[in-house]
């Protein structure tokens, strides 16, 4: 940045989100100067996904405003945002696999006469474009052929030739190897000195002091922070600017746990799992806590029968099944990360959705009693409070709390004693949520196993009576919840920091 | 978790129809109507025998339908029975020839002709098995994989006959199945036999585990396998239960014209695709019934029969199947979206 003028190039001024009941960006106002890597961070629920979809364009501030470039800007669809110079790098990618990295680049852009192709200085530029940040992309290569991070990087060329001077990077690195990584920061450090300015989002802790120059902190929604980070006193300051309050911990230490362990995991190895050991007993709550592609889903989804592994898993003392249909049968039951796609038959009734992880208990000789499954949804309705006018009701007309019930109606049916439940209370609302975790206390005062894979600091500490900590595969650290948790080491522990690094 | 059973009375059992049984409805009254419609505008249309026939002369189609049905159910196209119905048809012929003819189409094998049949069976089930291996094991898109069976079969057949038919030579049993009539009158077995089938399917659909676990799996394929449902075995079990129908309509239609011909039951498979769309079956899995594809059925052939007698040459039967398609499945979209708003 030696010999350039700093200026402003995107500010924020009291922008404010509000969803019915909640505020999830509250005033928030920040600046963004030209040529710098200016990261975003926050826990999950702080805003950061909001803010970043009102500067894309795909959500409208409820007030506030922003400029871009000294320019007032109020885009309303990610083209306009585009036009107005910032561009974005989604998490899913945008490329075309048949094509070839110059054809990807040119996309929409070619210029034609009477419907044929010309020639023009478009490639020629794409060219130079992607030399300057990626020389070692070959631009007839086919994009099938070439890796996530290759990919990401023809994304990012496109979005600079477009003439963006602004580009939001949403957690690029969550499908990374770590030399990949080394990659992308050169590509993106590369940009910096063209005069780009990128927005970089992480979790990550690490990433960000390696490649940031400033931080926002957001929590809560709020503005906490926007400072150089070689002003910021390591991961800990950080931590604790994110952090800010005592988390919310109602938790109180269960009677009843017993002594007997249920399941047992041994050295839980696959392609994301690393090495992964971990025990849990009967009537007890376990957490499963890290970052989006720390290894939850992937160690709930093992265990269940849905992906392979290597290393051993038994439950009562028998090694589990390889397949869902086995795990159920020894009494083993997953509420899924995405209940509308994985847990549910939403074209279908609830009185439909839920016998059918336990289909002998409903019907002889293959013929459905049908007095048995009307009976067994309205129990279930009534037991877990699920508010409805009728067991006819289709699932995908409920609300995400009355859904989500749904699916664990259809876990308790197939008489589990170990319930594996993933993100059980994501997008689910604040009233539900509560009725979800009270549920699960009760389940677990009568002696059935649970597990809870969660991203969500409050849900692990506020239910779990011990809590594994997760970080890129490898289970960290376990800690059995108190009144004395130490939130900042959970956080530094979960982000990639070792033990000793805080404090 | 405790088992409470008492206070559930309070939430009110209101039943609204199902949107299957709206749609199964809707069809049934379109079918009805048309019927009605094409009484008054054609002369003789309304007569008890021209029930019979429309149901009667169909049987082949709304017997495939069955199988098509629930296989588009779990979310699966099965194209290849109209090549099932030729190959079976022709091996039953090939089987029961007696040995030794003075030429190589009146030559065959010179099986009894249960024997025979046993073995036709088992090709048509050969045909299903493969289609179940390539979708289930390999993953390749059922469209695709049936486009290509129905080739294999139908191509296997052509050989068999030489491209030509079979029809010399058989034992005089050959004949019997398929113009056995029931009841003292003109119905045949083949008729009754479809009336049977349709209401084990209808019982199956309704009333069984086996029939609900073809919807789940085609509402929702991943959330099926996360319940516990075997989907491969299932959607095997279902390929091999529509080639088998396919095979048994090939042996009795053998049987009827007495002759195995590789043409027979030629674009078959689309009728049948064509009756079950027409009768509410979604394209896209999980939604849709056996009564709806018998309607459909019913819908085609009242358009068509009725067209044909009354202005229309018989070469306009291609356009009206093209119209009765297209306005079915316009209402039939229209009219859920306008009940689901």
């Amino acid at each position: 940045m030696t010999g350039q003028q700093t200026f402003t190039v995107l500010s924020v001024e009291e922008l404010t989100k509000d969803y019915p009941g909640v505020r999830a960006v509250d005033q928030v106002s920040f600046v963004i100067e030209n040529s710098t890597i200016h990261c975003l961070v926050g826990e999950n629920g702080a805003g950061k996904s909001t803010l970043v979809k009102m500067l894309t364009g795909a959500l409208e501030p409820t007030s506030g405003s922003m400029s871009v470039n000294g320019k007032a800007y109020a885009p309303t669809s990610p083209q306009e945002a585009r036009e107005g110079g910032l561009a974005t790098l989604f998490q899913e990618l945008h490329v075309v696999d048949e094509l070839t990295v110059l054809e990807n680049l040119t996309l929409g852009m070619e210029k034609s006469r009477f419907g044929f192709l010309i020639k023009s200085d478009l490639e020629d530029r794409m060219i130079k474009t992607l030399a300057a940040i990626e020389p070692s992309i070959d631009p007839t290569a086919r994009v099938s052929s070439l890796s996530v991070a290759q990919k990401q990087i023809i994304e990012i060329a496109r979005a600079a030739s477009s003439g963006a001077n602004i580009i939001i990077m949403d957690e690029p690195t969550a499908a990374l190897s770590e030399r990949e990584v080394e990659r992308l920061f050169g590509v993106i450090r590369r940009l910096r000195e063209s005069n780009v300015t990128v927005i970089y989002i992480s979790h990550k802790l690490d990433e960000i002091f390696e490649l940031g120059d400033n931080v926002t902190v957001l929590r809560d929604g709020k503005h906490i922070a926007t400072k150089p980070l070689s002003e910021v006193n390591g991961r800990a300051e950080l931590i604790e600017m994110m952090i800010g309050r005592t988390v919310f911990q109602n938790y109180t230490p269960r009677a009843g746990i017993g002594d007997k362990v249920v399941l047992q995991a041994q050295g839980v190895t696959n392609k994301l799992l690393k090495n992964v050991s971990f025990d849990i007993k009967e009537g007890e709550i376990v957490g499963f806590y890290g970052l989006v592609g720390a290894g939850k889903t992937e160690i709930a989804r093992a265990l269940f029968g849905a992906d392979p592994f290597e290393g051993s898993v038994t439950y009562k003392g028998k090694p589990v099944g390889t397949t869902p249909k086995e795990a159920i049968a020894s009494g083993i039951a997953l509420v899924p990360e995405e209940r509308r796609t994985q847990g549910l038959f939403t074209e279908l009734t609830i009185r439909e959705n839920v016998p059918v992880m336990n289909l002998p208990r409903v019907s002889k000789s293959g013929i459905f009693k049908a007095r048995d499954v009307r009976d067994a949804s309205l129990r279930y309705v009534d037991q877990l409070g699920i508010a409805t006018s009728s067991i006819e009701k289709h699932a995908e007309k409920l609300s995400g709390g009355n859904q989500q019930k749904v699916v664990f109606a259809k876990c308790l049916f197939s008489k589990a004693d170990l319930l594996l439940l993933d993100e059980p209370t994501r997008g689910v609302d604040v009233g539900a949520k509560t009725e979800i975790y009270d549920i699960i206390k009760e389940l677990a005062d009568e002696g059935d196993a649970i597990a809870v894979f969660s991203s969500e600091l409050e849900e692990v500490l506020g239910i779990c009576d011990r809590v594994f900590l997760m970080f890129d595969g490898h289970l960290q650290e376990e800690i059995t919840n108190g009144p004395d948790v130490d939130i900042a080491h959970i956080l530094n522990v979960v982000t990639g920091g070792h033990e000793g690094d805080v404090i | 978790m405790s088992i409470v059973t008492e206070p559930f009375q309070i939430l009110k059992l209101h039943r609204k129809m199902s949107d299957e049984a709206f749609i199964t409805m809707l069809v049934t009254m379109v079918a009805i109507g048309l019927f009605l419609t094409a009484s008054f505008l054609v002369p003789n249309f309304f007569q008890w025998q021209n029930v019979v026939n429309l149901v009667t002369n169909n049987w082949a189609v709304i017997s495939l339908g069955i199988g098509v049905s629930f296989l588009l159910v779990s979310g699966n196209f099965d194209l290849s029975v109209g090549g099932i119905v030729a190959l079976s048809g022709v091996l039953s012929v090939w089987f029961a020839q007696s040995t030794g003819g003075t030429n190589p189409l009146s030559t065959g094998l010179g099986f009894p002709y249960p024997l025979a049949t046993i073995c036709a069976l088992g090709g048509a089930l050969a045909i299903g098995a493969m289609n179940a291996l390539f979708v289930v094991r390999f993953k390749i898109p059922s469209i695709i994989v049936t486009l290509g069976t129905m080739m294999v079969a139908r191509g296997i057949a052509q050989i068999i006959t030489h491209g030509s038919q079979r029809n010399t030579n058989l034992p005089s049993e050959f004949g019997f199945l398929g113009n056995l009539t029931m009841f003292g009158t003109s119905i045949k077995l083949p008729v009754v036999l479809m009336i049977v089938l349709l209401l084990i399917a209808v019982f199956v659909e309704r009333k069984m585990v086996f029939g609900r676990i073809t919807y789940w799996i085609g509402a929702n394929p991943e959330a099926a396998d996360l319940s516990g449902i075997d989907r491969a075995w299932h959607i095997t079990k279902l390929y091999l239960f529509s080639a088998a129908i396919a095979g048994v309509v090939g042996i009795l239609l053998a049987s009827e014209y007495q002759s195995g011909f590789s043409n027979r039951g030629l674009l078959m498979e689309f009728d049948a695709l064509v009756i079950a769309l027409l009768g509410g079956v979604a394209i896209t899995g999980g939604f849709g019934s056996v009564i709806g594809m018998f309607f459909g059925a019913i819908i085609l052939a009242v358009v068509t029969s009725a067209a044909t007698g009354l202005v229309l040459s018989p070469d306009w039967q291609f356009i009206l199947k093209a119209v009765a398609v297209f306005l079915a499945i316009v209402t039939q979209t229209w009219a859920l979206a306008r009940r689901n708003r």
